[in-house]
């Protein structure tokens, strides 16, 4: 099944390749239809996914046997979500995605080989493979970026493309590197995830092999010092690759510090913990800071997904339940807001042509629905309780504090900076009168652009109300992650279970 | 009375097969006076056979070696060999000499009358380097690297209306005797030093008695490192590349190039790996530092270079510091798979320079890929996929052959040349994806779409390999794990 779930794209992607170009009406509804196979089929996985510790539907082929790669897929309750919000976001970018003229095939094709590479990597048990996927989709995203981009496009596709290339380069050697640490010690070479979680590494070689993951994730994240790509990716990309980029491929990079970072290098993740929660705050404080100066709307909520992705990554090194809880769910809900809000500067954008937020004014009474649908986002992505944000901020704030006090207590202030840098933002662009004449004249959401956004809407409310839909899933992944850790090392994680015990009980009622 | 030499032609069959095609080309062309694609025919008869011969030694020898007959394997009083690995190498450069004769056919038949001394030459040019891949000898190997070497240095000249041509020929021509006169030298002191000249009995002798004065022998070795690091372009012998990809004729660089690096390193590796493993402590750190300084310094000057077959010389400086680290990690296997896919690629990359610029012209400048994607989609998107397979990406063959490489390094001990290579790959990257953002991304550029000819058959091999040898590398993985040297 897992497999199918990679492949479906994959060959959607060669059947709109084959449709002649000059049929321009045909690819993009195509793409939408093909694109909503995988997403069927996501959402049959999660909902016949049991909650359990190990992973699940494996699929596993030998791929070059003398070299002991495999074609191994997996599932967990940390992947889970991941997989199922790639194959949400795909129909949703490509239906937002009208706007594009220019090359509508290519464009078409591009969006699915990523969402390929996407769940590829999300259900990669191999680090060959997860390798390859994790390069693979770069260009894709680089074509998305550098053809169907604004002004500056190809400044930011080469930016995006050498940044992560560089990242992933180190991390192409520390898979070497493992794959032949294993085959010294247990005398074959395996790239599993599986068999490498085994391994005993001296206490250099792990430092070493865990600076070059966490270096490659930490870029993909982005993770303050390693930002800079970001924004100008952003601001560049077309919608479709902006939602695609902060919905799920940032998400990659927390993903990857959970799933590799954590369980590979159990010992030095423990002692890296210090660095990583100080960048992770830097990075929250700072994105949220340099927001609130942005005079652009997309370079706003570009840089509001610094700050949020620094949440993520300081619950995911807190290393306790509610930390990781929080660090999985976050992920998601930081794809669904930001995508969404990311959709809805878009679609300000194809009204108006500008992202300029002092171009703006009294949007409201022209565009009461687009304005609703901005402020339900923003109070999401604040944290509003009722909404999903403040399950995965409250999560990983509380899980934080026991091992994380002072990191914790200054990342709290994030919570407020979003808060005012996302209603100051509001209340430039929507409230007031709307006092420049081409503000008056604009015309509020189609159909086609409610339906893009209240499948989302939906979801940020039904995982504020009922977060255990989730939670139920994702816990007994994230409680093997710390069970290896607690084995492996002499850490000692406080307040395990206890805690969401009581926020379930908070959340759900 | 010495008994006659037994001679086993079926070890020199397909040598022998190409000087005689090529004599047959220039009769046939003397005698008829034939249109070029009768010329074309006779050279892919000869091709045709001389890959029937090639697959039957790798048959015979794969039996042979089953059954632990090893020196049947050796011939002319074990001057030549028929292992997996001359079989291998063989094969490589037969696949380089057919890609290279169809992509560059515009320019042989524009050639009229002289487009049989073009064909004549790549048949003794590959037989000249076939003869190098197999020889067990470093006489034989010399005579090899001559033959090859010359007929190429004639080659760069063809278009001789045109300066850059001819400046091509002469650089080409000084700077290789120069290297070939290295080389030989070389093969005279390891001589001195261990009264031998073949690859098995150097082992032997170093591995059994203890040599009174070594320095004789490095000297040796660093001439032969020094003279075959020109061959293959290696930096800091790769001066004469740029200029000799630029100014030989379009059509038949990717070629050139191609079989002189498969030779190179099959010679390299054979010398190296066969017959001097003894010295290892003594070749392993100056291999490993042209490694270094062909990876770093190709990459970055390719990174400034606005004409794209300048581009394509540095870039190959760079691969052949790639080849290197897995000369440093002694494995043959990812040696030759490297060789195989790279050449392929090389000559794929050519053809779409020959159908862009002109298979006789100079240069190929960026400009002229400017909106290629636009103006050509097959085209473009085919050079594409094979600049990405180059730059090694996942999913193409070349992310396979540089994962084999550095592995095998890796597992050497020499983990620090691994992280220099990937930091190098990700340079590599960067200038391969400029070419792609000025055919995809620059949207101005001439209005005409230039003329798919021949090359579209060598586009659709190079491309096809390079992905299939991507996803499915076990085909060619395998084939090459078992070309092993004696």
């Amino acid at each position: 099944m897992l497999t199918a779930l990679v492949l479906l794209p994959a060959i959607s992607a060669v059947i709109v390749a084959l449709v002649p170009s000059r049929r321009r009406e045909i690819h993009l509804p195509l793409g939408i239809a093909l694109s909503v196979m995988p997403l069927a089929l996501a959402g049959y996985l999660f909902s016949v996914f049991e909650p359990s510790p190990g992973f699940q539907y494996i699929d596993r082929v030998a791929w070059y046997e003398p070299w002991g790669i495999d074609w191994f897929l997996g599932v967990d309750g940390i992947s889970l979500p991941m997989v199922a919000l790639t194959a949400l976001f795909v129909p949703i970018a490509l239906a937002a995605s009208t706007s594009i003229t220019m090359r509508r095939k290519e464009f078409v094709v591009s969006t699915l080989l990523l969402e390929a590479g996407l769940i590829g990597a999300f259900l990669a048990l191999d680090l060959f493979l997860f390798f390859v996927f994790f390069e693979a989709m770069l260009i894709p995203m680089y074509f998305i970026i550098g053809i169907w981009g604004s002004e500056r496009r190809v400044y930011a596709a080469v930016k995006f493309f050498i940044y992560t290339a560089f990242g992933s380069a180190l991390m192409l050697a520390a898979i070497i590197g493992l794959a032949l640490i294993h085959a010294t010690e247990e005398g074959f070479a395996s790239f599993a995830l599986t068999d490498l979680v085994g391994l005993d590494l001296s206490v250099g070689a792990e430092r070493w092999l865990f600076a070059a993951f966490a270096i490659a994730f930490a870029i993909k994240v982005p993770l303050f010092p390693f930002h800079t790509w970001l924004p100008d990716a952003h601001v560049e990309a077309p919608t479709a690759g902006s939602v695609m980029l902060a919905a799920v491929l940032l998400k990659l990079g927390t993903y990857g510090l959970l799933r590799f970072n954590l369980a590979l290098f159990p010992e030095t993740s423990v002692d890296a913990v210090p660095i990583m929660a100080a960048l992770a705050v830097v990075g929250i404080i700072y994105g949220a800071v340099v927001a609130i100066v942005q005079p652009d709307l997309k370079k706003l909520v570009a840089y509001s997904s610094v700050s949020h992705l620094g949440f993520i990554v300081l619950g995911t090194f807190a290393l306790t339940s509610g930390g990781l809880q929080g660090a999985v769910i976050q992920n998601v809900n930081h794809g669904l807001t930001t995508g969404a809000l990311f959709l809805l500067v878009g679609m300000i954008y194809d009204r108006r042509h500008t992202k300029k937020i002092a171009d703006f004014g009294g949007l409201q009474k022209t565009v009461p629905l687009l304005a609703g649908f901005f402020l339900f986002m923003t109070f999401a992505s604040i944290g509003l309780p009722g909404l999903n944000g403040f399950v995965g901020e409250f999560l990983v704030l509380i899980g934080s504090f026991p091992t994380l006090p002072s990191p914790t207590i200054v990342a709290a202030f994030g919570v407020v900076l979003a808060a005012i840098y996302l209603l100051w933002a509001y209340e430039r662009v929507f409230t007031g009168v709307p006092d420049k004449e081409e503000n008056r004249v604009l015309s509020d959401l189609s159909p086609r652009e409610i339906s893009v956004l209240a499948p989302l809407a939906v979801l940020v409310l039904v995982i504020g109300l009922y977060p255990n839909l989730l939670l139920d899933k994702i816990t007994p992944s994230t409680e093997a992650v710390l069970d290896h850790i607690e084995e492996q090392t002499d850490f000692v994680i406080p307040e395990r279970g206890r805690l969401d015990g009581v926020f379930v009980a908070e959340g759900s009622g | 009375m010495i008994a006659p030499p037994e001679i086993s032609w079926m070890a020199i069959a397909p040598d022998l097969a190409l000087a005689v095609g090529a004599a047959l080309v220039l009769l046939v062309d003397v005698q008829w006076k034939p249109l070029p694609r009768v010329l074309g025919w006779v050279v892919g008869v000869t091709l045709a056979v001389v890959t029937g011969l090639t697959v039957l030694q790798w048959l015979e020898g794969t039996d042979a070696a089953a059954a632990g007959d090893t020196g049947s394997l050796m011939a002319f009083s074990g001057m030549i060999t028929m292992d997996g690995f001359t079989v291998f190498s063989r094969l490589a450069l037969i696949t380089a000499t057919a890609l290279g004769v169809t992509g560059g056919w515009r320019f042989v038949a524009g050639l009229g009358r002289r487009g049989a001394e073009a064909l004549a030459l790549v048949l003794l040019a590959t037989a000249g380097f076939s003869l190098m891949v197999a020889s067990n000898n470093l006489i034989m190997m010399f005579l090899g690297l001559e033959v090859g070497s010359i007929a190429l240095y004639v080659l760069a000249g063809l278009a001789r209306e045109r300066r850059e041509s001819e400046e091509a020929a002469i650089k080409y021509f000084l700077l290789g005797s120069f290297a070939s006169a290295l080389f030989v030298y070389g093969v005279a002191l390891i001589y001195a030093g261990t009264r031998q000249f073949e690859i098995l009995e150097i082992r032997h002798y170093l591995g059994n008695f203890i040599v009174t004065n070594p320095a004789v022998i490095y000297v040796g070795l660093g001439l032969v490192i020094a003279g075959l690091g020109f061959k293959v372009s290696a930096a800091p012998f790769h001066a004469w590349a740029p200029d000799v990809y630029q100014g030989a004729p379009a059509g038949l660089v990717g070629y050139m190039a191609a079989v002189a690096k498969v030779a190179g390193f099959a010679a390299i590796a054979r010398i190296l790996l066969t017959a001097l493993p003894e010295l290892e402590a003594t070749w392993l750190p100056v291999v490993a530092g042209i490694s270094v300084l062909s990876m770093l310094l190709g990459s970055v000057l390719a990174l400034v270079q606005g004409d794209v077959r300048r581009l394509l010389a540095y870039s190959g400086v760079a691969h052949a510091g790639f080849i290197m680290t897995g000369v440093v990690g002694g494995s043959t296997e990812a040696i030759l798979f490297y060789l195989a896919i790279y050449s392929i690629q090389l000559i794929g990359a050519f053809a779409v320079v020959s159908v862009v610029s002109g298979p006789d012209a100079a240069g190929s400048s960026l400009d002229r890929y400017r909106g290629l994607g636009r103006r050509s989609p097959v085209l473009a998107s085919s050079f594409a996929v094979l600049l990405l397979g180059m730059g090694g990406l996942p999913l193409t063959s070349g992310f396979v052959a540089k994962f084999g490489v550095f592995t095998e390094a890796w597992a050497r001990g020499y983990e620090w040349l691994v992280i220099v290579a990937v930091v190098a790959s990700v340079l590599a990257f960067a200038f391969y994806i400029r070419v792609i953002v000025v055919m995809y991304m620059d949207d101005d550029g001439e209005e005409e779409s230039p003329r798919v000819g021949p090359e579209g058959w060598v586009l659709a091999v190079a491309v096809g390999t390079t992905i299939l040898w991507g996803i499915f590398p076990s085909s060619l993985l395998d084939l090459a794990a078992d070309a092993l040297p004696l």
